[in-house]
């Protein structure tokens, strides 16, 4: 029963953590000097964003470990991942385009980190889709782990060139030590960073279990029938 | 046998076969031909549009002719002959890349005339410019259309695959490629694009072939 616990761990940790994040993000920190109560979209967005990234990141590393010992645990968990990091890369690109609307005064624009992450929406919904297309699934598992290492290197390549194509999105509000952000902003965004993190750890877990349960499920069919 | 002369060999075939049938070639000729036309038409023919029109067409030609020679092969069971030869699949992968880099290549030449006669565009100086332009970008188009066309072969619904890959992941090529084709004609500095091109196809020059081996362990 041990596994059940540290997922129930991480379950409270990330309902608890999330409803500190609440209190945090919609009570606690001020409205911001320009966009007013609209920055608050920000304690959702950037969480769902940086945990897209995770889970890309997860996927290309568990991709690479497939690759290099074939264990099916790897997989596993890259699939999980890659799963987890369309359903972030969805709402973060949902999320953005909701902030955007208010405080650029357009659901969309052409602008870098929105093109990447559309792209990296696209490329790992084509990442699951070979998975279902492959003729059997150790083949699709080689196929994916291909694309999760392809996307991944591609990224930081396809950022820079969406970037210098053209570029408005305001500069990333963290960077390296300085903080160009209120104190109490900063808290609700940690807050919920951490939240999102514990709860992509959470979900991670569990769709991982159940890709193990349908695994051992499919095995089993085969040892009736065989 | 080396593996320059082994990749040579694959290359040869590869472009041998195209050249009996000329299958891949004319429909991808035609296919940016009618992509070309169609976007010069709705877009209006503004000759600052030429590159992008250009790029577009190259890369929606390459998603469409990029795993043909693959599948042909795979169709006719003469992939699992290949791979018994001895030696490292490495050469193979070198081999169907250049094949396809080559065919790739002369798309683009065929382009470019058909691109100053329709935009109106004085060309004929920077022509060696705009080739190796086109060479760059042909470069990492073909290392990535060979790595997904050894990935399509075993897909059912193999058609789906390769614009829902490749066009994502080569979108670098594509904005690269509009952007130095824009500082050829206008005579501008590449910047720093000449180098993000450069960077991609080494990148992917480098790790797709190690790829395409796990691809093909038991195709």
């Amino acid at each position: 029963m041990r596994p059940v616990s540290g997922l129930t761990l991480l379950a409270a940790g990330a309902a608890i953590l999330a409803g500190t994040g609440l209190v945090f993000g919609l009570i606690l920190s001020p409205p911001d000097a320009f966009q007013g109560e609209y920055v608050r979209i920000m304690y959702a967005h950037v969480p769902s964003a940086a945990t897209a990234y995770l889970a890309v990141g997860t996927v290309a590393v568990a991709s690479l470990l497939y690759l290099w010992k074939r264990r099916p645990a790897y997989d596993r968990v890259a699939h999980s991942a890659a799963e987890i990091g369309v359903l972030f890369t969805g709402l973060a690109l949902a999320s953005g385009m909701i902030w955007g609307k208010p405080v650029w005064g357009t659901w969309w624009t052409w602008d870098a980190r929105l093109v990447t992450t559309a792209m990296l929406f696209l490329i790992y919904i084509g990442y699951l889709l070979v998975r279902e297309l492959a003729e059997d699934s150790e083949r699709g598992a080689r196929m994916a782990a291909v694309i999760g290492i392809v996307g991944a290197l591609d990224i930081p390549v396809i950022h820079y060139s969406v970037s210098w194509f053209r570029t408005l999105h305001q500069p990333a509000s963290i960077v390296r030590g300085d903080i160009q952000i209120a104190p109490p902003m900063l808290m609700a965004l940690m807050i919920n960073l951490s939240a999102f993190f514990i709860l992509y750890a959470f979900l991670l877990v569990l769709r991982v279990r159940l890709a193990r349960l349908e695994d051992a499920r499919a095995a089993a069919a085969l040892g009736e029938t065989g | 046998m080396n593996g320059f002369q082994r990749a040579g060999a694959v290359a040869r075939k590869d472009l041998l076969l195209e050249w009996r049938g000329r299958q891949t070639v004319t429909a991808m000729v035609v296919f940016a031909l009618l992509v070309t036309l169609l976007l010069g038409f709705a877009l209006g023919g503004d000759s600052v549009r030429a590159s992008a029109i250009l790029w577009i067409a190259l890369g929606l030609a390459a998603m469409l002719g990029a795993g043909r020679p693959m599948l042909a092969e795979a169709e006719g069971e003469t992939l699992e002959a290949l791979l018994l030869y001895p030696g490292s699949r490495e050469h193979l992968y070198w081999g169907k890349c250049a094949a396809l880099g080559a065919m790739l290549l002369l798309l683009w030449a065929a382009l470019l005339p058909l691109a100053g006669i329709l935009f109106n565009l004085d060309l004929w100086d920077r022509l060696p410019a705009l080739l190796g332009v086109g060479a760059l970008g042909v470069a990492g188009l073909a290392a990535l259309g060979t790595l997904f066309a050894a990935l399509a072969v075993h897909v059912r619904g193999r058609e789906l695959l390769m614009p829902l890959l490749l066009l994502p992941v080569s979108l670098p090529v594509v904005l690269a490629g509009v952007r130095l084709t824009e500082a050829t004609l206008t005579r501008e500095a590449p910047g720093l694009w000449l180098g993000l091109l450069a960077a991609f196809d080494v990148l992917f020059l480098l790790t797709a072939p190690l790829l395409f081996e796990v691809l093909m362990e038991d195709a």
